[in-house]
């Protein structure tokens, strides 16, 4: 069976089996079909309610270094599924994937993070209706 | 034999995280059934419990459920404060805005109920709660404050706890998840048992005459969750970013009755390890 399946199904397992706590529809403010990559350096965490964000410097296409904030579950339900605040360390390169903001805001749900070493993260307030 | 060992890797990593998070919600076709409902000393049952919604509830969020279709009966005023919702109010709730009732038992979100014997208490993540007193001869007012969850009154009718609520606000209100309204004609009569023990139930039935033509019902049913679970700290003020992200309404509504997108793009595939 291919790596890749194997690995997408269990996250989707993962997605599935835990609740965020959802604060509002996934759908009023990002769009399930602009699903992006960004790669970056983490600069800032926000350990807060109703959510956490935590900030990534990346380029752009043009090289540009742009400011994505990523948004996740809140910080119980996070800690719940072993995603700690104290994963999160400045300066380290994150892989977060997600939806983009439907206002074109440099925003996205960072429904998956993957870590330096490789650890993959749920970030995803998975009672928000978004996609599984 | 590479994808043996990341497979293997991936799977002891979706234990880890699975044993140490618990779902909001629960299969109901796992949960024991049959053990009496604990009582009170008045022999009145005990409501008390951390309640968490099931995977059998659907659509969730949706408060015409169990009409067919889920077709609401709405008034031309009615369809008109859809419209508004839709076009021209972010969700209430997403602004720390109360959800109030009926919403909150729409919500796929657990409450925690604690029981007392002239009152009861219904606590909800957001950290909202609200306090039913069911002492006897209650009634009430003839002209209560609006509020979101309503003049409530509680009252026990065999094993049955009748909350009666009146006196409900009219604006920054949602009915539901997917922005269905209410007025503050609302009236709602909500029937609280515990069928059993790992078990709380509702029936509940909701007359608007301003916005809905007739009455309609909604019912559902709750598990109990694990003994040492119980609402959590939750500032919804804290940081909210999302207040000018948000758009109007809850955004698409799925073929099945929630809100959300039917087709969504497909992530990124996942990063392969070195």
């Amino acid at each position: 069976m291919p790596t890749r399946i194997v690995l997408t199904v269990i996250l989707l397992c993962v997605a599935a089996g835990g609740r965020a706590v959802a604060h509002h529809s996934f759908a009023a403010e990002f769009d399930a079909t602009k699903a992006i990559r960004v790669t970056g350096t983490l600069v800032k965490v926000e350990w807060t309610n109703p959510h956490t964000y935590f900030y990534v410097d990346a380029k752009d296409d043009k090289g540009d270094v742009v400011r994505w904030a990523c948004e996740s579950g809140a910080p119980g339900a996070l800690s719940r599924r072993g995603f700690k605040r104290s994963l999160l360390k400045l300066g380290d390169t994150l892989i977060v994937d997600g939806y983009r903001a439907k206002n074109g805001a440099n925003l996205m749900d960072a429904r998956r993070v993957t870590l330096p070493d490789g650890q993959v993260m749920v970030g995803a307030s998975a009672g928000d209706g978004g996609p599984q | 034999m590479r994808t043996f060992v990341v497979v293997s890797v991936a799977l002891a990593l979706t234990a880890a995280l699975v044993a140490q998070e618990r779902p909001m919600q629960l299969d109901d076709t796992k949960v024991p059934k049959g053990r009496p409902a604990p009582r009170m000393a008045n022999g009145k049952p005990d409501l008390s419990g951390y309640w968490k919604g099931t995977t059998q509830t659907r659509p969730g969020g949706n408060i015409g459920k169990d009409l067919p279709g889920w077709k609401l009966p709405l008034t031309p005023a009615g369809e008109a404060a859809l419209k508004h919702n839709l076009t021209a109010t972010v969700d209430p709730e997403a602004v720390c805005i109360i959800g109030g009732t009926p919403r909150h038992n729409a919500s796929g979100l657990p409450f925690e109920v604690l029981q007392g014997n002239n009152k009861i208490t219904f606590m909800y993540w957001y950290s909202y709660f609200r306090l039913i007193p069911f002492t006897p001869g209650l009634k009430h007012s003839d002209d209560p404050d609006p509020s979101f969850f309503g003049e409530e009154i509680g009252r026990w009718e065999g094993d049955t706890l009748v909350i009666d609520s009146i006196g409900f606000k009219e604006e920054k209100v949602w009915i539901d998840e997917n922005a269905n309204p209410h007025s503050d004609a609302l009236h709602v009569v909500e029937r609280w048992t515990r069928p059993d023990y790992n078990h709380i139930h509702v029936e509940t039935l909701i007359e608007d005459a301003k916005f809905y033509t007739k009455p309609f019902t909604y019912a559902r049913t709750w598990a109990l969750g694990e003994p040492d679970e119980q609402i959590q700290e939750y500032s919804c003020s804290e940081n909210n970013v999302d207040a000018a992200h948000l758009g109007f309404g809850p955004g698409p509504i799925r073929k099945d009755g929630t809100r959300g997108y039917d087709n969504p793009a497909p992530l990124p595939p996942p990063v392969q390890k070195k």
